[in-house]
């Protein structure tokens, strides 16, 4: 088990170098550049702003010197925003992390008990009501939902926040600075967390029912074990595997920014900043942030396969 | 004697001939199947018949008529062009039935394929298949659409098929994740002692992969099937504003339902919205119970003893 | 079994209609539709009852939340990249010469100015008195500052000082000079710039913002900017408000400046609120915002009047939409071809469907705002398809067998590149062309990746958009041959290059007048684009804040922010 642990990780450095030759040229051929965006200036300025910043270069230098500089802890600096890459992402990242991390516990907490009661109650008028509930959410985009969330709670019953972090002016710090911050999640967090429920609960149903199909589930029951244990001692842990699969996919998705949800809610995220970069062609900003996310799949990846064989002991990893 | 002649047994015919046979005839006697097959059949005969039986033409632009509320003359009303809602409604089937379950069936085949393999023989076979799984899941999609765009704009590919090679590009592409879920399913199940038993059997590996270890994994690609066939239907609504999905005027269920993405079209114009919405949940509802008819009747005989 | 699952649908199909019309409003004038949509002048809507500004808003004794999109954090004029930051900069950088409603030259920090009667040397006074906001002194040398940085060989930009031609300014760049000669500091209160050729837009180009000369310019050596990068979130200038706070995604907060020259402002506190489209209308009605600009639409027009404490503008935005022509390309420098293909496109169908009453069909490369308007012997290109067709005969395109016309084996097929995957014109040319055989194939793509086959020549047509258009020269100078760089359609017509050049020889706005209109004249007979539309912006405010005026260049802009004030 070390050694399969150990070649994992050192195969991961291969893995992210190809990856980040892969993105750097991806981006490099996006037809346009950044000095195409402007369509005032003269072709001579346009020729002497490239060689400013270094686009004239070919690409395989341009690749180089990105991973002579990453190297030295430099990532560069956003063409757009004219800021060190490090300091505008940490702006505005971690607001896109603390919706996505609350996302995540609410919404695993709560598929994990919609599924395996469903699973549990198959062919119950509850489980077709969630069935088709998942499936609605399924079919109509988040957009609607949002907007409708935001008028019913914000503007007619006018008990939620209708965007942003904090209040307009606020000046508040410390403890009411945080709950002021909660208040606003509110809604963009619901929203995130009623889309993402349906796909999770789907796979945790659909493990259960199976789990539950089992001989040896068969067997407790005849040995008279409370149903809860069986459930969820013993049905649960097998399970887990395609769990374990898809909480590593999470994993990037912590740090990727929801785009839709942020910019109905005005919520200061990564999101926008991604797809401006993508716009305007920011390769710094794309690189780095581009690099962030594989290094985080990979990672992820890697857990999961680590956490396969700790979940089930017949697993071997070769 | 007579009897005996009479039930001589036949030379055996493949296993999974009768498994089949037999599943198919538990299919058609579950309730459940024989309506999920018939929504898919309405569904289809009304994208793919339905517009000939419409008066109205898709691109009659009506200024007049814009966004007027379902009348006899038009029982679903108008958008935002003053085109007929329900012919257009009938055409975007087309599109959108393609489009998801295509591309839902050709990521299914690709993902569940390698990661059964990369779950079955581990080893190198694995660590290629999975760090290529990493890669690609590591790719940026949009920055990947823009160049496939650029490429096709090049390639003077005509717009009316550029949405299908994306479409088989992002199968190309997207396979990893379900290749993942099944990879760790398959991890376990080869453990389990109906594959000891099948090894003892001297089952090919092919048989073993395709007959016991991938059918094991249906409820999973029940699940997956479902969720990716409307995550392709309204994909196709995302890839348009890059321009690789449809190219208006042609409908699709998922530009129907962006043309309306205003709190105002929303509140006060249902009849935009709630039919496509509808008809992705009609197709989405069918093609899980036809899933979960499948599963089964396929289960008795495959699930591992 | 069977009967739960099929109420169970039942169920839910009720709930998802009662859900959407919860809240829904019947509008009784849903089907009054005019048989012909007919375009709507400028308006001004005023507040029928302010006693109904949401309470939000009331409390607000001292402080006006104005709306903003997404600003950068670039505060800094000249260098930032994004017009946001801008707008965001407005409060706080004052210039010398400021505009008027109508978007004349009027004093600010000078109050006075002399134009040499060649038209080459700008003398500006500046005011007595003129401080930043920190009590540091604003004089000649500060401006001669913000000009020479300009100049800089490292300054990337978007303020492209070369147009105005200022004498030694090459000789700085090159590093041949140590300063430049035709910038002089004549006395504190007194500058002089000195220029090599005519350009009728020197005086606000030279009379912008003023940069302090001991803040920004401390440590500054020629060809080294970077050290501006650290100052870009801490601006000082001699606006009516100073930066109090700037928190990324969501506002920039201002503080009144004690030392603004005309007087500090009344209402204290000034926040622009980042908003967007989606929800920027309940933000304004809920009282989070007190002024905003908005969808175009008569539904949100109906919707700000019913609130009642609103004043609402409609009124024209100063650009105009069209389509390039490739005129490089064989078969459309022809100008017949090209006259055809604006005969053959029902432009005013186009309108109504993408503006609903809301714009009006462009026929002059210029906005209806800017002083050269005018519409006089001017052909309209009404909607004409046998003339579409009579002309393209003419010319030698014969329809073929597949209604598609040919020319000497080659098909009249015309690419078309658009940003929007909604474009309304689309569907509408897609259907008048093929009316008249020509094969029209878009394609949609994003913006940079539209300006690089712009700039490649590979397109037959492009839709794009002007930016704001303040002078007549801003909008036809790409029509010049000469203009290698800006002319990216290829078209090449003498009679409008001379007029072109001619337009900004002179600052005589009588002269100029006559020119353009000629210059008008020759453009429509021989066309370089298709033009396609004018468009109206709503803009509201509640109406409690007093001082915004109804006019279309002021709105929230340094000049009059000192002078508003808040009357709950």
């Amino acid at each position: 088990m070390k050694k399969y642990i150990l070649r994992r990780f050192i195969h991961m450095i291969p893995t992210l170098i190809g990856v980040s030759v892969i993105i750097f040229y991806l981006f490099a051929l996006m037809p346009g550049d950044y000095i195409d965006s402007n369509r005032q200036i003269t072709a001579q300025r346009a020729h002497d702003l490239r060689v400013l910043y270094g686009l004239d270069k070919p690409i395989i230098m341009r690749y180089f010197i990105w991973v002579k500089n990453a190297m030295e802890g430099n990532f560069g600096f956003s063409l757009k925003y004219l800021e060190s890459v490090t300091k505008l992402i940490n702006q505005y990242i971690w607001n896109s992390f603390i919706i996505a991390i609350v996302t995540l516990a609410l919404t695993w907490s709560i598929a994990l008990v919609i599924g395996v009661y469903t699973a549990t109650k198959q062919h119950s008028l509850f489980d077709r009501l969630v069935t088709l509930g998942v499936f609605a959410s399924l079919s109509f985009p988040s957009f609607f939902l949002g907007l409708l969330m935001i008028k019913f709670f914000g503007v007619d019953l006018k008990i939620l926040p209708l965007g942003g972090m904090i209040d307009t002016g606020s000046t508040s710090t410390g403890l009411s600075y945080v709950l002021e911050v909660i208040r606003h999640m509110i809604l963009p967090v619901g929203i995130l967390t009623f889309l993402s429920i349906g796909s999770l609960t789907r796979y945790f149903r659909s493990g259960m029912i199976d789990a539950l199909k089992l001989d040896f589930i068969r067997t407790a029951r005849a040995k008279g074990l409370k149903e809860r244990t069986i459930v969820f001692k013993h049905a649960l842990k097998n399970a887990i595997l395609p769990a374990i699969t898809l909480l590593a996919f999470e994993l990037p998705g912590l740090f990727s920014g929801a785009i839709i949800t942020e910019q109905i809610f005005n919520w200061p995220g990564i999101g926008r900043l991604q797809l401006e970069a993508l716009s305007f062609r920011d390769y710094p900003v794309l690189m780095t942030f581009t690099m962030l996310l594989s290094f985080l799949t990979i990672m992820g990846n890697f857990f999961a396969d680590v956490l396969y064989a700790v979940a089930d002991p017949r697993i071997r990893l070769k | 004697m007579l009897l005996a002649n009479k039930h001589k047994l036949e030379p055996s015919k493949k296993r999974s001939e009768t498994q089949w046979h037999q599943a198919v005839q538990r299919l058609l006697k579950n309730k459940l199947a024989v309506i999920s097959i018939g929504f898919l059949v309405f569904i289809l005969l009304f994208s793919f018949v339905g517009p000939f039986l419409s008066p109205y033409n898709s691109n009659d632009v009506e200024v007049a008529l814009i966004k007027n509320p379902p009348s006899l003359a038009h029982i679903l009303g108008t958008d935002d062009y003053g085109r007929d809602v329900l012919l257009r409604l009938m055409l975007a089937g087309r599109i959108s039935l393609t489009i998801g379950i295509t591309s839902m069936i050709l990521s299914l085949i690709l993902g569940t394929i390698l990661g059964a393999v990369s779950g079955y023989y581990g080893g190198v076979i694995d660590n290629i298949i999975m760090r290529i799984a990493d890669i690609l899941m590591s790719i940026p999609g949009l920055p990947l659409l823009i160049i496939v765009g650029a490429l096709l704009s090049e390639l003077k590919v005509s717009s009316d098929y550029r949405l299908y090679i994306v479409m088989l590009m992002l199968s190309l592409v997207g396979w990893p994740g379900l290749a993942r879920l099944i990879r760790g399913q398959v991890l376990s199940l080869r453990e389990q002692t109906f594959m000891k038993a099948a090894d003892v059997l001297g089952l090919s590996d092919r048989r073993k992969i395709f007959n016991h270890l991938i059918p094991n994994t249906f409820p999973l690609l029940i699940v997956v099937a479902t969720l990716s066939t409307a995550s392709g239907i309204l994909s196709e609504s995302t890839l348009s504003f890059l321009g690789l999905g449809v190219i208006p005027p042609t409908p699709s269920w998922g530009n129907m339902i962006n043309a309306a993405n205003n709190l105002i079209d929303f509140q006060k114009r249902a009849w935009l919205w709630i039919p496509p919405g509808m008809a992705i949940f009609i197709t989405v509802v069918a093609i899980n119970l036809l899933g979960d008819a499948l599963r089964d009747a396929l289960d008795p005989k495959m699930k591992g003893r | 079994m069977k009967k739960r699952f099929i109420s169970a649908i039942i169920l839910s199909v009720s709930a998802v209609m009662l859900l959407s019309s919860c809240g829904t409003k019947v509008a009784s004038n849903q089907n009054v539709k005019a048989s012909k949509v007919s375009s709507i002048g400028d308006q001004y809507i005023k507040a029928t009852d302010p006693s109904k500004s949401p309470d939000k808003a009331k409390q607000r004794t001292d402080t006006f939340v104005a709306a903003i999109s997404e600003p950068g954090g670039v505060f800094l004029p000249y260098f930032y990249d994004n017009g946001w930051d801008g707008n965001a900069t407005d409060p706080i950088f004052a210039s010398l010469v400021g505009q008027d409603p109508k978007g004349n030259p009027i004093p600010d920090l000078a109050k006075s100015w002399n134009i040499s009667s060649d038209n080459l040397t700008y003398t500006y006074h500046l005011r007595q008195g003129l401080k930043f906001s920190d009590g540091s002194p604003l004089t000649a040398d500060d401006v001669a500052f913000t000009l020479t940085i300009l100049d800089d060989p490292a300054y990337s930009g978007y303020l492209d000082i070369s147009t105005s031609f200022i004498k030694g300014s090459e000789a700085y760049k090159d590093g041949k000079a140590d300063s430049i000669e035709g910038i002089k500091v004549v006395d504190p209160l007194t500058i002089k710039i000195t220029t090599e050729k005519v350009n009728p837009l020197n005086l606000t180009i030279l009379g912008g913002q003023v940069l302090s000369k001991a803040y920004y310019g401390k440590d500054y050596k020629r060809g080294s900017l970077d050290y501006l990068k650290a100052l870009y979130a801490t601006p000082l200038g001699a606006g009516p408000y100073k930066i109090d706070k700037y928190i990324p995604g969501q506002e920039v907060r201002y503080t009144a400046n004690d030392n603004y020259y005309a007087g500090k402002p009344k209402i204290e506190n000034l926040i622009y609120k980042v908003t967007s489209k989606d929800t920027n209308l309940q933000l304004f009605q809920t009282g989070e915002t007190d002024e905003d600009g908005f969808t175009t639409d008569k539904d949100t027009v109906d919707e700000l009047e019913s609130f009642g404490f609103a004043n609402v503008r409609i009124s024209t935005v100063s650009d105009y939409g069209y389509i390039y022509f490739n005129n490089k390309k064989s078969y459309l420098k022809d100008k017949s071809v090209r006259q055809a293909l604006i005969y053959g496109l029902d432009r005013q169908k186009i309108i109504d469907v993408k503006y609903k009453g809301y714009g009006q069909v462009a026929n002059i490369p210029t906005s209806p705002l800017v002083w050269s308007y005018n519409e006089d012997g001017i052909n309209k290109y009404k909607f004409d398809q046998s003339k579409a067709k009579k002309l393209l005969d003419a010319a030698g395109w014969k329809v073929g067998s597949d209604g598609i016309r040919e020319k000497n084996g080659q098909k009249l097929r015309l690419s078309y590149l658009t940003t929007k995957s909604t474009d309304e014109i689309i569907p509408i040319a897609k259907e008048d062309y093929k009316a008249i055989g020509v094969d029209f194939e878009p394609e949609i793509m994003d913006f940079n990746t539209l300006v690089g086959k712009l700039n490649k020549g590979d397109y037959d047509l492009a839709s794009v958009r002007t930016n704001g258009l303040v002078d007549p020269n801003d909008s036809v100078e790409e029509f010049s041959s000469k203009k290698t760089s800006e002319n990216v359609s290829g078209y090449s017509d003498p009679v409008a290059d001379k007029l072109i050049s001619e337009g900004v020889s002179t600052v005589d706005i009588k002269k100029r007048k006559v020119i353009y209109q000629k210059l008008y004249k020759e453009l429509t007979d021989n066309p370089p684009v298709i033009l396609i539309d004018y468009r109206k912006s709503v803009k509201a405010w509640n109406s409690r804040i007093k001082g915004l005026d109804n006019n279309n260049f002021s709105g929230v802009s340094s000049t009059n922010l000192s002078k508003l004030k808040i009357e709950n």
